[in-house]
């Protein structure tokens, strides 16, 4: 174990207890694993911030209920300090201590197990308590199966009968004590000292009949008035009577003579956050329990050793090697490996400045989950995403534009509420909603909360149910014009997962979402609005992958039947969060319509398979999704969401401002786009392609009208000579087919262009079935163009070919 | 629990003796009843305690060996929550089974099965089979629907009933079973699940599909 201060972090571990037998809960589902409960619980403790804290890092679930903590660490415990400390050094550590333990009890948190192994001392005087959350995380020490505290350090009403707050002054009077007249009851096996400590009910002042049985009596009358008053006010029998936390500070403030300088931040890597040096620490190989085992504290016997020697018929067993429970021993980790992988960075890089031109690094080039696992790139991204979320809301731009390359998962909570404009005073808002009146829908969240990605350790405890619980119900009270909706609680479930600790940040995320991705989907009746959600996803299938399109539509395989659930839940109730959380990160900077290319990409995927099934094989393929390169569907569809014009995907229900201007409508009602394969495109996005050079346009109009105006570069495919029947381009004649094959090869878009919306629609369907991508329909046809924009009209050249 | 399993599969192809015939067979209920385990552990022989629920519908096939006859199901698995009712109909539309399925302990969700039995006597094809499955009899000792109750009334409208759970197995099979002998193995018995496979608004007019082959 290394002792010097690149020891930043250490961990410790216990078991939690084992249920025994099958045992179910009232609801016939397994009771949740102890560990489980202890993880949620624990979550709040990684966000407590104190100087006299260690800051929790991670609490780990390893194998058989073990579980791991690891936290910060500095110096040495007091325990380990052989040398006496003078009373100013007694006097200051005790309101370092006395400070941490309110901020504890403020929090409605109990320590009780502190002691002088957990209190920390650093050479410049600096205390803090380590691992001080046991208790609280271990639900009262109701998770685990050994008693919690040491023995000399308990309070007479703990051994009775548990004890509250107040058992925690006594335990400090005890260590005050200590550190006056030296360590009490050495070599005391744990039974005779809980009873010895019984029997000081009786004595009218505890702490000197404690010295008194010390034979320390002079010793204890040495100590200064002000520190034995302390003492005193402390070991009180009746709780009631005890000092408060509060009051010590105030007594200890004014003897306190010592003051400590202010610890200057360390520059450099050293000086960075710790929850980032325990990441960066990790993706450079750092392995939390191969440390554990290789100090002895996670011991390897083989499994067979453990097995018990019988199993009782209320499922309690007999024999087999447990190994210790609980080890009160802490394993600390050395950054030695993390400081070499980062040894060459320069000073500078530490401190990015805002208006510098970001670095590129080579790293952006591989994909996203290896970025993620890359310690020097999550070093730079991390450092400047700090930078950036710190001047939120100015940075928003900014952050939008770095979250487009990709986003620390270390910080995607705060990346994601920024892109999602989450502002404001939440807390407040949040703390006002009534989350626990019961509604009717009550009986539905409850059966849906059991069911909700509980593979995840974190949303399947019971602090996870009820957060989700709370979640919904304020949800659905503060947006009266909507219902729950089965999938609702999928659709919660990532912001729950990236906020647990923060409640009100996820409700304010999901509160963000629905109006900009779901607009108007959690209505009671809202089959209009997933009619036309469905519609639009299929004319996008036929845009980019025709073929797929085609077969489908000849089998009768609908979106209704497998592509409700993707869309209600913006797929959350399809993947699970490790691939939900890419799939959101984009859709988070791409805006709604990513969702519609995100279907097609992932059909895309399941292409040559669907091409070669039947109706039945092809559902049973979405019943059972296969597994989706997540990565790769998110770049195909942001790829095909740009090179779509953007009034192709426009829907009717989204909460953007309504298109005013004929140039840019494309709207139909609604039973109309149910019938049409191909999408529209407006006016506006037609001549901004036309001027790019980026379309191809297809007049169907009869060679009479075409021969009189027609749009410049356009071809004539006169609709009455097209057989519909045969799906082959050359049958439109060798120069269309020439044209077009052209077109397709460079990628243009191909816009069918007609005097009625009919035959554009019919051969817009037939081009789909000829296999050509990209085609759509000009909205108001060669009629409406030549009245907005005639400048693009002229009549056709001779061509010599002709 | 020693019922066929997809023995069909195993049979030498072309073997004589054997008519295949193919059912549409749909699954309805109020929410976590347990329509999806049921399915579960009839097409793979398993059970999850952490079940997913179950939004606008899931498929899956499952083929039972008979005398002489393969009968493959083709089922469709609905969501259970009373807001996706809409969709219900094209599931059950040209069904030739269902199985309307309650949770032995939940009152409410008995109320509601009789619900679906009614929708479906007025709705559905009329030679529909029905079936009805009184789940989760695992959990007896928190019974709130009384096995007689049910019995009789399923008695009284004709129906197939069973007590099943899909945590131990128990009458999975065999409801199923039951179901694949009630059904006619006509010539012209069965029909595929292209019906159900239409747009919504034109799915009044399933497309016929024949199956016994
Ligand atoms: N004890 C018990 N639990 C069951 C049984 N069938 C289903 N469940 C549980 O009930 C819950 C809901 O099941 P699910 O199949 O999703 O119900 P559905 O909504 O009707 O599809 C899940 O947690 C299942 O594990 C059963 O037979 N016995
Ligand atoms: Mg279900």
């Amino acid at each position: 174990m290394h002792e010097d201060e690149s020891c930043k972090f250490a961990a410790c571990t216990f078991f939690a207890k084992n249920h025994p037998g099958e045992s179910c809960g009232s609801n016939g589902l397994p009771l949740t694993p102890s560990s489980i409960t202890i993880l949620g619980r624990s979550q709040r403790l990684l966000t407590i911030e104190h100087t006299n804290l260690c800051t929790y890092l991670d609490i780990i679930r390893g194998k058989h209920e073990r579980i791991i903590v690891v936290a910060e660490v500095i110096g040495k415990s007091l325990a380990e300090y052989s040398s006496k400390f003078s009373y100013e050094e007694i006097i200051n550590i005790s309101l370092q201590v006395t400070n941490a333990m309110m901020f504890l009890h403020k929090q409605e948190i109990t320590h009780r197990t502190l002691s002088d192994d957990n209190i920390l001392l650093d050479s410049s005087g600096r205390v803090k308590l380590f691992n001080y959350g046991m208790y609280y995380m271990t639900n009262e020490g109701n998770e685990v199966p050994f008693p919690l505290g040491l023995p000399r350090y308990l309070s007479p009403e703990t051994i009775l009968n548990g004890g509250g707050p107040a058992a925690d002054v006594w335990t400090f009077g005890i260590i005050l004590l200590e550190l006056c007249i030296g360590k009490l009851w050495k070599n005391i096996k744990p039974g005779p000292t809980l009873r010895r400590i019984l029997t000081l009910v009786h004595a009218n002042n505890p702490a000197e009949r404690i010295a008194r049985e010390h034979d320390c009596l002079e010793a204890y009358k040495e100590i200064p008035e002000t520190v034995r008053n302390l003492i005193e006010k402390c070991l009180k029998i009746y709780p009631s009577e005890r000092a408060t936390f509060e009051e010590l500070i105030e007594d200890l403030s004014k003897i306190n003579s010592k003051t400590l300088e202010d610890i200057k931040q360390p520059r450099g890597l050293m000086g960075c956050k710790l929850q980032y040096l325990y990441y960066w620490w990790q993706l450079t190989g750092g392995d939390i329990q191969a440390e554990l085992k290789k100090n002895g504290l996670i011991k390897n016997s083989p499994p067979i050793l453990s097995m018990p020697i019988a199993i009782l018929l209320d499922g309690g067993t007999i024999g087999g090697k447990t190994g210790a429970l609980f080890d009160r021993r802490i394993a600390k980790y050395s950054l030695d490996l993390l400081k070499n992988r980062l040894s060459h960075i320069p000073p500078q890089d530490f401190y990015p400045l805002m208006h510098e031109r970001r670095k590129d690094y080579d790293a952006v080039a591989l994909p996203k989950i290896i970025r993620e696992r890359d310690t020097e790139y999550q070093f730079y991204r991390l450092l400047w995403f700090q930078r950036l979320l710190h001047g939120y809301p100015y940075t928003t731009q900014y952050i939008r534009t770095e979250a487009e390359i990709d986003i620390p998962p270390l910080e995607r909570g705060d990346v994601w509420a920024a892109l999602l404009g989450v502002v404001g005073d939440i807390e407040d808002q949040y703390e006002r909603i009534d989350k626990e009146t019961p509604t009717p829908t009550d009986r539905q969240i409850d059966v849906d909360i059991p069911r909700c990605h509980q593979y995840c350790w974190l949303l399947c405890g019971s602090a996870g149910h009820r957060t989700l619980k709370r979640l919904l119900k304020a949800w659905l009270l503060t947006n009266p014009q909507y219902v729950y909706w089965q999938g609702l609680d999928s659709l919660t479930a990532p912001f729950l997962y990236l906020n647990f600790c923060n409640e009100a940040r996820a409700f304010a995320c999901l509160s963000a979402f629905v109006p900009k991705f779901l607009h108007k989907f959690f209505l009671k009746d809202n089959s209009a609005v997933i009619k036309e959600y469905l519609a639009k996803f299929w004319q996008m299938t036929a845009f980019h992958e025709p073929e797929l399109a085609t077969h489908l539509h000849d089998i009768n395989f609908v979106p209704e039947l497998f592509a409700i659930p993707w869309f209600l839940t913006m797929f959350s109730h399809v993947f699970p969060l490790h691939k939900i959380v890419h799939l959101w990160d984009a859709l988070l900077v791409e805006g709604p319509s990513l969702p519609l290319f995100m279907g097609v990409g992932i059909l895309r995927q399941l292409r040559d398979t669907l091409l070669d099934s039947g109706f039945n094989e092809c559902i049973l393929l979405f019943s059972d999704l296969p597994e989706i390169d997540i990565g790769e569907c998110v770049k195909e569809s942001i790829d095909m969401c740009r090179i779509s014009p953007r009034s192709i995907s426009y829907r009717r229900f989204t909460n953007e401002p309504e298109m005013k201007d004929p140039m840019d409508i494309v709207e139909v009602p609604l039973d109309v786009l149910l019938s049409e394969t191909c999408s529209r495109i407006s006016l506006a996005d037609f001549f901004s392609l036309t001027c790019q050079d980026k379309c191809c346009v297809v007049d169907i109009r009869s060679n009479l009208l075409y021969e009189k105006s027609c749009i410049e570069g356009s071809i004539n495919v006169p609709y009455s000579g097209v057989h519909l029947g045969q799906h082959e381009l050359k049958s439109l004649g060798a120069h269309p087919n020439k044209v077009l094959t052209e077109a397709i090869r460079q990628k243009k878009i191909i816009v069918v262009a007609s005097a009625e919306d009919e035959t554009a629609q019919l051969f817009s369907d037939y081009l789909v079935k000829c296999g050509v991508s990209r085609v759509c329909v000009l909205h108001g046809g060669v009629s409406a163009l030549h009245t907005h924009v005639p400048s693009l009209f002229g009549v056709p050249k001779k061509t010599a070919h002709k | 629990m020693a019922t066929t399993r997809s023995g069909a599969a195993q049979r030498p192809n072309g073997a004589p003796q054997t008519k295949v015939c193919q059912f549409k067979l749909v699954l309805l209920g109020e929410s976590a009843v347990g329509k999806s385990s049921l399915v579960l552990r009839f097409v793979k022989g398993q059970f999850h305690e952490y079940q997913e629920s179950t939004i606008g519908a899931a498929f899956l096939t499952q083929t039972l060996c008979l005398d002489d006859t393969t009968v493959k199901f083709e089922i469709w698995d609905t969501a259970g929550q009373e807001r996706y009712h809409s969709l219900a109909p094209m599931y059950y539309r040209g069904a030739q089974a269902a199985i309307v399925v309650y949770d032995i302990t939940n009152q409410d969700t008995f109320g509601r099965a009789k619900n679906w039995v009614k929708e479906l006597q007025r709705q559905a094809s009329p030679s529909i089979v029905i079936a009805l499955a009184g789940n989760k009899s695992d959990l007896a000792a928190k019974r709130m629907v009384e096995f007689e109750e049910a019995q009789a009334y399923a008695d009284e409208n004709g129906l197939l009933f069973m007590e099943t759970s899909a945590k131990t197995a128990m009458n999975v099979n065999d409801i199923f079973l039951a179901i694949a002998n009630k059904l006619p193995k006509s010539e012209s018995a069965g029909g595929g699940a292209a019906g159900g496979a239409r747009r919504l608004n034109d799915a009044d007019a399933p497309r016929a599909s024949s199956c016994c082959k």
